[in-house]
């Protein structure tokens, strides 16, 4: 793609922000894998005296047990990314899934049964049911998947439900039928696309939101715990410090924003875009 | 001589114990070999619902459907097995009929791969060939729906249908959500495959539309058949006084006043 | 009708902002004229700028990234085109009135169609709520509706398509404005009340002396009903006639529109078109941008600008160079 061509896509409303968004978030997803693989040092080794101010030898400084903050904070990436993306990427399967056989069931027991349960389980805030279930599953990042798994699928299931409905009435779906396409493909090849089309437009907005879930949960002790190198227990962990030593605190939060606000960039230009058209 | 698609007694009536609503009130269609037929009505008279049974979408709350004799319900289906590929339909929205994210190409590609068993490239080829007589180059059938113009839409709609090789093409308001000079490319194309030996059926609110097209045709209001017969007869001589009140509000038989 | 000129429409462009550096032309040569009580036809296909140019005319372009980069709207003097939002709020609504297109807008859907009357009354200082609400039985009136009193207390979703837009043409004269723009107040309404509407706006154009512009696709029904008719191609106005001299019009796009109405058609016969597509925004041609569809077309057709009105008389201004010829073949309409 040549330059010239590349400005007039910029040029467009929403892309700049959709490039920049995308640049940050596969920035930090690269230093999330080749740092760890290339760095000398690990995220659990006492590298030296606790509490030391970033330079040159510790670029994010070292926490209160002598631990490189820099090395700690990117080794986290791919447990918080990693596991938000499959608390997203689950629930997203299930919930489609779900959703597209209820929207063109005929069975009206059946949706209606399964309705309420859905509905019943999006009236919790997501943040205060994970939390709650924790309290059985006990701490541990596996089970805030789990807890995901099993929660958060409603949410997409409702919205896949609503759109396989409406799509199940247009008339390229009446045609398919006339045409006399058997219906396992009418639904393979035509409802699911148009149906998933919306879910996953939620998903990346829901893969935000559980980036900070899972690191809220960690702060609060109920995901990944100490030692673990994890954003949101390290920030839990260095919050004693804040005042001397803020580094501790303030890189692992860094990057938590970091990867938080790319995708938002992300979700507002494919906004902007939609916006436009 | 069997009629090729015959509807009798049907009724079609919407909703439940509450509110009933009857679309369609016992009336009887038939389509003879060869024959193109026009039903024609204003919003809310049924034509489109009755249609719909006809093609085989909408089950009739009473009444028979039966293509060359043949009912064309078998228990929960309709056009069971070969049969299906006679009857085909064109939908009045451009916007709803093709599926948005399927290239014009594809979606012909997809129905002859089903009803000419060909795959793969024979089947894009016969579709590029079937959009190309529809006027649809072929820059324009490697697009997407959302980049095309509803005329050209309704023309790959129409392209879709005719790849099954069907008898009877049922055209529910296909001029209405399009240009006028679209319409008539469309309508000039409908003529050429009656020619060719196709049957339509043609449902519209546009009596100029149906002036053209059909040698038959029924008057709808209300769920009720008004009127039919001959088309030069009823436009030239409408008995019933509701054929008279369409025909006098085409444009051109406004009084001008000034 | 009198010879008074309400609109004096001169060579104006419409332009939309696409993003922050690129501009897209969509209208880049109007002329129009309409005289006081005048009933004026706007005819194009869709693409052919026809609706930018109206709202030209409201000041909402606006709203849609769209303004007027050259030329002038005069109304009653006033340029539109360099109108302020002061200058808009004495003239929206009050000098010039506006009914949408059927199947998009309409009443407000929360209000009473009452309430939505008295919404547009408050725009007149002289009337207070007694009297706003004697006007709005008035003006259902005005527009053939029966038994006012229950239409007033209804919503809009218990109206009809042909009733709701009765109710948006009595929003519209609510305020007795000089000048109706009605944009397509007819697509998707059945041919027994589009021939009522009709009526109905000819019936208000002759009682209070208001301009109408009617934009709308189908030439018979403008041709049936309007004064003079104004086409538009790929941004242009290309012609400007009477109605009534619809078959001596001096240019191929028009004469192409009429020739190929389906009335004229025998059934299943020859059924003329216009070959082609008109070209698509951001690609128009050098030269005429009828060329590439045109019977009469000829090399100087193919070079230069888009060709500007010629005067042929008081009420007929044409865009085709080759005017003069085309009366020469008139034999073989």
């Amino acid at each position: 793609m040549s330059i010239k061509k590349f400005r007039r896509w910029m040029d467009e409303p929403g892309n700049s922000v959709i490039f920049t968004g995308s640049t940050m978030f596969i920035l930090i997803v690269l230093a999330g894998i080749f740092i760890p693989f290339f760095y000398r040092f690990g995220p659990y080794d006492f590298v030296g005296d606790p509490l030391q101010s970033p330079s040159l030898e510790f670029l994010f400084g070292t926490d209160q047990l002598g631990r490189d903050v820099f090395s700690r904070t990117f080794h986290a990436v791919y447990l918080d990314l990693g596991v938000a993306f499959l608390g997203v990427a689950i629930p997203f399967a299930i919930g489609t899934v779900i959703g597209i056989i209820l929207g063109i069931s005929k069975n009206k027991r059946l949706v209606a049964l399964i309705s309420s349960i859905i509905d019943g389980i999006n009236a919790f805030p997501l943040l205060i049911l994970a939390a709650a279930l924790i309290a059985f599953l006990g701490p541990g990042l596996g089970s805030v998947i789990i807890i995901l798994s099993l929660t958060n699928w409603a949410r997409y299931a409702r919205i896949a439900r609503t759109r396989a409905v409406v799509v199940s009435q247009q008339n390229y779906i009446e045609a398919a039928y006339t045409l006399g396409y058997p219906k396992r493909r009418i639904i393979r090849k035509h409802i699911a696309p148009n149906v998933s089309s919306e879910t996953i437009a939620y998903a990346l907005s829901d893969f935000i939101l559980v980036i900070l879930l899972v690191a809220g949960l960690s702060f609060l002790g109920l995901a990944a715990t100490p030692p673990t190198a994890e954003w949101g227990a390290m920030i839990s962990e260095g919050r004693a410090y804040i005042q001397g030593s803020p580094w501790v605190t303030l890189f692992p939060g860094a990057a938590l924003c970091w990867a938080a606000i790319s995708l938002a960039f992300i979700v507002e230009g494919l906004n902007r875009r939609e916006g436009k058209i | 001589m069997t009629p090729r698609l015959e509807g009798k007694n049907i009724s079609v009536t919407f909703g439940d114990i509450f509110r009933k609503v009857e679309a369609v009130k016992n009336v009887d269609v038939s389509l003879e070999p060869g024959q193109t037929i026009g039903i024609v009505g204003e919003s809310g008279s049924g034509k489109s619902t009755l249609a719909r049974v006809l093609a085989g979408i909408q089950v009739p709350t009473s009444g028979q459907v039966t293509y060359e004799g043949a009912n064309i319900w078998q228990g929960k289906t309709s056009y069971p097995g070969q049969m299906r590929r006679k009857v085909q339909m064109v939908f009045q929205d451009p916007y709803g009929s093709l599926n948005p994210r399927m290239r014009a190409v594809h979606a012909v590609a997809e129905a002859v791969t089903f009803h000419q068993k060909v795959v793969g490239n024979d089947a894009k080829k016969i579709a590029f060939d079937l959009l190309d007589r529809m006027g649809i180059t072929q820059k324009d059938a490697l697009k997407l729906p959302r980049a095309l113009s509803g005329g050209q839409r309704q023309r790959v709609s129409v392209a879709r249908a005719l790849s099954a090789n069907p008898e009877v093409l049922i055209a529910d308001e296909p001029t209405s959500a399009i240009d006028q000079s679209a319409q008539s490319q469309l309508l000039s194309l409908f003529s050429e495959l009656i020619a060719d030996g196709l049957s339509i059926i043609l449902v519209s609110h546009d009596l100029g539309v149906i002036r053209y097209l059909t040698d038959r045709v029924y008057v709808m209001e209300s769920g009720n058949f008004v009127e039919a017969g001959d088309t030069a007869q009823i436009f030239s001589n409408p008995q019933m006084e509701y054929t008279q009140k369409l025909i006098s509000s085409i444009p051109g038989h406004i009084t001008k006043s000034r | 009708m009198t010879n008074e000129l309400l609109v004096d429409i001169d060579s104006v462009q419409v332009s939309v902002k696409l993003s922050r550096t690129r501009r897209l032309q969509i209208v880049d040569y109007a002329s129009m004229q309409i005289r006081r009580g005048e009933m004026m036809g706007l005819i194009g296909e869709s693409g052919s700028g026809k609706t930018m140019l109206c709202r030209g005319f409201i000041g909402t372009l606006e709203r849609r990234d769209a303004y007027i980069s050259g030329g002038k709207i005069l109304f009653d003097g006033i340029d539109l085109a360099k109108a302020k939002s002061e200058t808009w709020r004495a003239i929206r609504g009050k000098r010039i009135g506006y009914v949408p297109q059927s199947a998009l807008a309409g009443p407000n859907p929360v209000l009473t169609i009452e309430a939505q009357l008295l919404e547009t009354l408050k725009n007149d200082p002289k009337l207070d709520r007694q009297a706003a609400r004697k006007r709005a039985m008035e003006l259902l009136d005005i527009v053939q509706i029966r038994r006012p009193d229950i239409v007033m207390k209804q919503y809009p979703n218990q109206l009809s398509g042909g009733m709701k837009q009765r109710v948006m043409i009595a929003c519209a004269i609510a305020l007795q404005p000089e000048l109706i723009v009605a944009d397509e107040p007819t697509t998707g309404l059945d041919v027994t009340v589009q021939a009522e509407i009709m009526k109905l706006l000819k019936d208000i154009r002759s009682e209070f002396n208001t301009s109408i512009v009617l934009v709308s696709h189908d030439l018979p029904l403008i041709n049936d009903v309007c004064d003079r008719i104004t086409v538009m191609h790929a941004g242009a106005t290309i012609e400007t006639l009477p109605s009534s001299e619809i078959e001596n019009s001096k240019h191929p796009y028009t004469i192409a529109l009429y020739k190929s109405r389906i009335d004229l058609a025998p059934p299943r016969g020859e059924l003329i078109t216009i070959k082609g597509q008109p070209p698509a925004v951001g690609g128009w041609q050098e030269g005429c941008r009828f060329n590439q569809r045109c019977d009469f077309v000829t090399d100087a057709c193919l070079v230069g600008p888009h060709p500007k009105y010629i005067q042929l008389s008081q009420d007929h201004q044409t865009a085709c160079i080759n005017h003069a010829s085309i009366s020469d073949k008139v034999g073989s309409r």
